[in-house]
């Protein structure tokens, strides 16, 4: 107790002298785990219903059992894009970090207590996250339900301890590789890191299982049994990790592509940059293109839907107004997990140009002018995200297709062209992310920075 | 307080520079000349103004106070993008080290500043080819910065300052971080191609022997000029 | 520095005179102090008496009577002996500039000014000493001997920086003893 009190300290101690990007990185940890906190408290709140209640918000997408589970699953969707923005968050600051550990394991301090420290860290910034956001729900909850079950509140209480200890612990997992060495990363090292086995395994077992519920024959049973949410979700998380793979392992060949015929400086140094890590793209991006999956899949499938439901209305008791709302709730939380992963792309970008900012100043001092600088950053970001997209689009169109095929044994069809607009969109918005991190730009080149290792 | 013989006016002159970071004053009223072709070492201790001078001689900062005038221009007055220019084309830039960009090949880095004034690719390359082997390094040319050793990587950042002919060659600590073999080639490599080409070197060290590369040195206290060098 | 040592290094290649010693002398050794005839001279007979080295016999092409002389087996051993043995590291320390430094304290002069003036001189001979070790076909011998000067005068200017940053210590120090 008292040792992990030290540690306490020492990490309390380091995090309060650190610099301005570490501050940074706490606060957007906090804001992660904030969302984190959110989404994991209205699971726990509705999950202990039974049967039908009524509840005034979700435009009584909540008073059924059955569209209840289907608002907890778009809800633990959710949990990815939050994840991946997290992830981005860890990144702010990260070699510094790394540096700062090595020299504590340099100055004589254990792989454990290095750990430790490290884990509080994050440990501490999730927990001030987690507490803000509860602060905030459990009042609101209050309002809704006046007598929450005893369920609901050890459900609460799950989520807001759940979520600073796993960040601690996560945190604690990625940093084994730094505690491990007192050098640390002193040296720029980065074999081309491709995708790790959980990876591959995952992705072949949703595969395995797509192709199994695919190839089942459903003519005996309605097309909506088959095409339980479940499939839906499993097909694009397929594709959304053959996009991921598809951006990395097209990344070197590209980048050496066109690094071979650039003309152009700018050119040429984004395409060199995205050959010496071309996993960097697909790490990067990995939420992006799920988003746009599902984001495509959605449109597709919203656009079917609503032709289907317009054109046999007199069947259905709720009126279409009902499935309209849902519809655009999940639109809504769709939109809101894409401002996620932008933020985090606008994260990233911004510390990929803090961490060079000395090189960048020395670039400046040379000769090589702001313009070129900022158009490299930004090709970074458009030239593996033009055929990942173009996948994940498409994917997700096909989704749509699928399910309108499907759908056609009612109704004639319509094309989505809805659908193949988010990836353009998408892909518009990715660019103004990435130049977010222009200004920062501006400022890394500034000469003083020369001065600073 | 320019010593050196002949009356044409000097090539780069700064008066009386003043120059603060926050609240330390780096450059103090420091005056310096710099004739065609000269060889010029700054010296001094560590903090007394040495890469700030260099900064403000190169056009990189602006100084708050004092003029610096190159070749007639006055480079404390002209804006960013003609400084940017100058700095591509008529100046060569080496510093200690940051200057290569490392995911570029050696041979890359240095046909940048020719890709920049608008040369083909494989003009670049041809050029850059041509420096690199002059520095004995064309065998590292397909190789990243991070795969060169100390003074390989210095040789090509000197290859890269001097690819466009520069008429100056600003060196902040070239040698910096290397042994004396290695800080001898770089030196012998700077100084031969300097007198060869008539580039102007202003050369940063806190090292006697890299010093002593140089036809004159000025030496810098507390931001100031301590007093003018020994003519060689 | 011992010039037998040095002398008999030369003979180690076989029978040589006084003149042709002192060239190959001055040729081997740039930047080295030259060696005067008349020290060559004694200096051989004084390793004739000694029996390491003997007269191999006197000649005159045309020109003036020149005795040759070489190396004796003892001579040879004397030779790998001396070759082998370390340099005794800077045994007394003999410190021209610092006895002007307390001699310039202990008169009233300015010992600031001189350690300034001589920093002038030292930075001088070691641009000479570069530019020599930096012309076009300078051989090796040269280069290593100059790097061999400028590397003891760089030592004596960074002995001459430390000391000029602590004058008034060492003023007070000297007044006081």
């Amino acid at each position: 107790m008292k040792s992990l009190l030290a540690d306490l300290r020492l990490a309390w101690l380091l995090t309060r002298g650190s610099d301005r990007r570490e501050w940074w990185r706490v606060l957007l940890t906090a804001v992660g785990a904030a969302l984190a906190t959110g989404l994991g408290l209205v699971v726990a709140a509705l999950l202990p219903l039974k049967g039908h209640h009524t509840v005034s918000v979700g435009g009584g997408l909540l008073d059924r059992a059955d569209t209840r589970i289907g608002v907890v699953a778009a809800l633990l969707l959710l949990f990815v894009p939050v994840l991946g923005f997290l992830g981005q968050c860890a990144r702010v600051g990260a070699v510094h970090r790394d540096r700062r550990l090595a020299a504590l394991r340099l100055a004589g301090a254990t792989p454990g207590q290095t750990r430790r420290i490290a884990a509080l860290e994050s440990g501490l910034a999730c927990l001030a996250g987690s507490a803000v956001a509860t602060a905030f729900a459990v009042p609101a909850l209050l309002r809704l339900w006046h007598s929450p079950v005893p369920l609901a509140w050890a459900g609460i209480a799950a989520v807001a301890v759940g979520v600073p200890v796993l960040g601690a612990a996560v945190s604690a997992l990625v940093l084994r590789g730094v505690v491990a060495s007192p050098l640390g990363r002193i040296r720029r090292l980065r074999p081309a890191e491709g995708p790790g086995r959980l990876f591959r395994v995952a992705t072949a077992v949703l595969a395995l299982s797509v192709v199994y519920i695919v190839t089942t024959p459903f003519h005996d049973v309605p097309f909506e049994f088959a095409l339980t949410p479940l499939t839906v979700v499993g097909v694009c998380l397929l594709i959304g990790a053959v996009a991921v793979w598809l951006t990395g392992a097209s990344a070197r060949q590209l980048g050496e592509g066109v690094a071979a015929r650039a003309q152009r400086p700018a050119v040429l140094i984004a395409a060199e940059r995205l050959r010496d890590d071309p996993w960097a793209a697909a790490r990067t991006h990995a939420a992006v293109l799920l988003v746009t999956v599902v984001g495509s899949g959605f449109m597709g499938i919203r656009q079917v839907l609503l032709s289907v439901l317009r054109d046999e209305a007199d069947q259905y008791a709720e009126g279409i107004g009902f499935y309209e709302n849902g519809l655009n709730l999940v639109g809504l939380a769709l939109l809101f997990a894409l401002a996620l992963v932008l933020a985090a792309l606008a994260v990233g970008t911004a510390e990929s140009v803090a961490t060079r900012r000395r090189g960048l100043a020395a670039q400046v001092a040379a000769g090589v002018p702001y313009p070129v600088l900022a158009r490299a950053t930004l090709l970074e970001t458009a030239v593996p995200l033009a055929p990942a997209l173009t996948l994940a689009g498409l994917g997700g169109t096909t989704i749509g297709v699928w399910y309108g095929a499907a759908a056609s044994e009612h109704t004639a069809i319509p094309v989505p062209y809805d659908a193949l607009l988010v990836p353009v969109a998408v892909y518009a918005a990715c660019l103004l992310a990435a130049a977010t991190s222009l200004p920062l730009l501006r400022r890394s080149v500034r000469p003083g920075e020369l001065r600073y290792a | 307080m320019s010593d050196i013989g002949g009356t044409a006016a000097p090539l780069l002159a700064a008066r009386d520079l003043a120059k603060a970071h926050g609240r330390t004053r780096a450059l103090d009223g420091a005056s310096a000349d710099l004739a065609a072709g000269e060889i010029l070492a700054v010296t001094g201790t560590s903090g007394s103004g040495k890469s700030t001078l260099l900064h403000c001689l190169a056009g990189i900062v602006r100084p708050d106070e004092g003029t610096v005038t190159y070749a007639g221009e006055r480079l404390d007055e002209l804006p960013e993008k003609r400084l940017s220019e100058l700095r591509r084309t008529e100046f060569g830039v080496v510093f200690q080290f940051g200057q290569l960009i490392p995911e570029l090949t050696a041979v890359d880095n240095v046909g940048l500043p020719l890709l920049l004034a608008g040369a083909g690719r494989a003009e670049a390359r041809q050029r850059a080819g041509e420096w690199l082997e002059r520095f004995g390094v064309r065998g590292q040319a397909e190789l990243r910065p991070g795969a060169l050793s100390g003074g390989q990587a210095q040789r090509v950042a000197l290859a890269r300052a001097l690819v466009t002919g520069p008429r100056i060659v600003f060196a902040d600590e070239p040698t910096g971080a290397l042994d004396s073999l290695a800080s001898e080639q770089v030196m012998t490599a700077l100084v031969g191609t300097a007198r060869e080409s008539g580039a102007a070197v202003v050369l940063i060290t806190h090292d006697a022997q890299v010093a002593a590369y140089a036809d004159r040195e000025i030496r810098l206290t507390d931001g100031t000029v301590a007093r003018a060098g020994v003519t060689a | 520095m011992s010039t037998r040592h040095i002398l008999l290094g030369l003979l180690a290649q076989g029978p040589s005179h006084g003149y042709d010693l002192k060239r190959r002398h001055d040729e081997r050794f740039p930047q080295a102090r030259p060696l005067a005839y008349g020290q060559v001279y004694t200096t051989l007979q004084r390793l004739v008496r000694d029996g390491l080295a003997e007269v191999d016999g006197t000649g005159s092409d045309g020109g003036p009577e020149r005795t040759a002389y070489r190396s004796t087996a003892e001579g040879a051993r004397e030779l790998a002996h001396w070759a082998g043995e370390i340099a005794p590291p800077a045994p007394f320390v003999t410190n021209e500039i610092f006895a002007k430094v307390v001699v310039s304290i202990l008169s009233g002069g300015d010992p600031e000014a001189y350690l300034r003036a001589q920093r002038a001189a030292h930075m001088e001979r070691m641009r000479e000493l570069t530019a020599l070790k930096t012309a076009k076909g300078a051989d090796l011998a040269t280069v290593l001997s100059a790097d061999y000067a400028l590397n003891h005068l760089d030592a004596d200017l960074r002995w001459m920086a430390t000391t000029a940053a602590r004058l008034t210590t060492l003023t007070a120090e000297v007044d006081t003893a």
